[in-house]
């Protein structure tokens, strides 16, 4: 009973005991709340602070959806760059030194056909040029590895056997046309036609026309364009190789030759007996021959140098056939390359960020903990 | 007649007032919450600190962090009024640690005070001693008296706004009500 009274009078006191704010400090407060409690001047009127007042002010769903959103964009935005920064061709060195251009495939199929350079469709010879020189560029190798490079002055002294292979795409009806079209355009490169078949007809796929010629090198570029300009270009493959170390060997082979001939001739005016200049003449017989032979090789290189052998077919199948247009395995293969482009840029924003994000994390946390930790003793 | 024309005469400018948004949810909760603890959190405070001025600063600081954070306030964690409380805490306790003087406070006290006038002298005297008395208790103990006495909490509130279970706190309480009855 004398406890619950103590109790009582002690709750009195310490209610009596109770502070009550001045009332010139409620007034104070009363209006800055009205105000919606603006920043006092000295709490830290920086920029910083005034972010760091509008961030702490969000809830987690607003700061969630602007978060999402921009990583979107940034990895909508660095995926385009990169897409749009690959090589719109791709290149193959083949073993032989021949460059070869592949003009099929997804992304690089889509840039080709939206390129100014190539309105037909394919890839025409302005826009595979540089690419090929610039890959020899960056491979390392001779300029004159590339077929369809400009022969350098370093490669006016060389030998090179060049070759081509070009796929034509046209309508069944436009076949014969385009054929006698080849056929003009081999003429005035003043070329030569070893092989043609031209299969006319009305149905898709019957329809076609293959051409195996002989084109002079200095004229090869001209011809390849003219042929280029007949129909939709659906493949073009070009080729080249260096011959000239054969064709100097088997040069100096034959004059070798020659002069083994000479010497033997020589020795043949000055033979005595009947024996020797049989002996002789048996030799210069061998001889003849072998030369015969050089002569031979040195005539069919200078060929190979001087006439560049060109293959073109053309397929009645129209654009559809080799895939000139854009479809739908096209438009599968472009979003299958973005989606793996947008992949590898998400991969590597997240290796980027995920450690900075978790060391971030931990600092806070530390932080937290400390504070707590300060808290607890400042009470005691 | 002029009126039926029905247009205004001698007018040479018209006011345009903005608009006001309409206040949210969270505002009229807020000013609601202010309202009906804006002495509460002061005495509180002040019966932590026991200095006047740094309990004016922080509780205009507190109900700052309020009003900022208005919006992330989940009623499923908590009574707004503890949650106010809690915030208020954090800024009495960084007070506490920034200064250094949690101890030195317990020798300043605010006004609670001298005697008043309309008070016999026991009254005074008892006052004085029981001001003493919550000197000389440690920090934690003052705030838990300054929570239950002075601001009103219940113990369930107690316990929200220390982060401890409401028996817990209960215990606590009774533990500083007999230590302050001790001295």
């Amino acid at each position: 009973m004398e406890s619950s009274r103590k109790d009582d009078r002690l709750s009195a006191t310490l209610e009596a005991l109770r502070p009550v704010p001045a009332p010139a400090f409620a007034a104070g407060l009363d209006e800055r709340a009205a105000a919606g409690f603006p920043r006092r001047e000295g709490a830290g009127g920086s920029p910083w602070a005034a972010f760091a007042d509008r961030m702490r002010s969000l809830s987690p769903r607003q700061v969630l959806l602007p978060s999402v959103a921009t990583a979107f964009v940034a990895v909508v935005v660095a995926t385009a760059l990169v897409a749009t920064n690959q090589p719109g061709t791709r290149l193959n060195i083949d073993t032989s030194g021949a460059a070869k251009q592949d003009t099929g495939g997804s992304t690089s199929g889509l840039l080709n056909k939206f390129s100014p350079s190539a309105p037909s469709g394919g890839v025409s010879e302005s826009s595979a040029q540089p690419e090929a020189a610039e890959a020899e560029a960056r491979l390392g190798h001779a300029p004159n590895l590339g077929a369809g490079a400009a022969p350098t002055s370093a490669a006016a002294h060389r030998d090179v056997e060049r070759s081509a292979q070009v796929v034509l795409g046209a309508e069944p009806g436009a076949v014969a046309g385009d054929a006698s079209q080849v056929f003009e355009a081999v003429h005035a490169a003043r070329g030569i036609v070893l092989r043609s078949s031209v299969n006319e007809g009305s149905e898709e796929g019957a329809a076609g026309a293959s051409f195996e010629l002989l084109i002079p090198s200095a004229q090869l570029d001209d011809a390849l364009g003219a042929i280029s300009e007949i129909d939709e270009v659906l493949s073009r493959r070009d080729g080249s190789a260096d011959i000239t170390a054969p064709t100097i060997g088997a040069t100096e082979r034959l004059r070798d030759s020659q002069a083994r001939i000479d010497s033997l001739l020589n020795e043949l005016a000055v033979a005595d007996t009947v024996i020797e200049r049989e002996a002789v003449e048996a030799k210069l017989r061998l001889e003849r021959r072998r030369a015969s032979i050089w002569r031979a090789q040195v005539a069919t290189l200078h060929q190979r140098a001087s006439m560049s052998h060109v293959s073109v077919r053309i397929e009645g199948g129209g654009s559809g056939s080799g895939g000139g247009s854009w479809g739908i395995g096209d438009a599968a293969g472009d979003a299958g390359h973005i989606l793996a482009v947008a992949a590898g840029v998400t991969l590597v924003g997240l290796a980027i960020l995920a450690p900075v994000a978790l060391l971030v994390l931990l600092v806070l946390l530390a932080r937290r903990t400390w504070v707590r930790l300060e808290r607890r003793r400042a009470l005691g | 007649m002029d009126r039926l024309f029905g247009r205004s005469r001698g007018v040479s400018e018209t006011l345009v007032a903005p608009a006001q948004e309409a206040p949210s949810e969270a505002d009229l909760a807020f000013d609601r919450l202010y309202r009906e603890c804006r002495d509460d959190l002061y005495s509180y405070v002040a019966g932590l600190l026991r200095d006047r001025v740094a309990a004016e600063d922080v509780t205009a600081t507190a109900f700052e962090r309020a009003y900022r954070k208005r919006a992330r306030f989940d009623p499923r964690r908590g009574e707004r009024r503890a949650w106010l409380f809690g915030i208020a805490r954090n800024a009495a306790l960084d007070e506490l640690r920034r200064r250094g003087r949690s101890a030195s406070l317990a020798a300043e006290p605010c006004d609670v005070d001298g005697a008043r006038p309309d008070e016999g002298a026991l009254e005074s005297e008892r006052r004085l001693a029981v001001s003493a008395a919550l000197g000389t208790l440690a920090p934690g103990e003052r705030e838990l008296i300054a929570l239950k006495f002075f601001a009103g909490l219940s113990n369930a509130e107690i316990a929200a706004v220390i982060g401890v279970s409401e028996s817990n706190a209960g215990t606590r309480l009774h533990r500083a009500v007999t230590k302050l009855r001790e001295a």
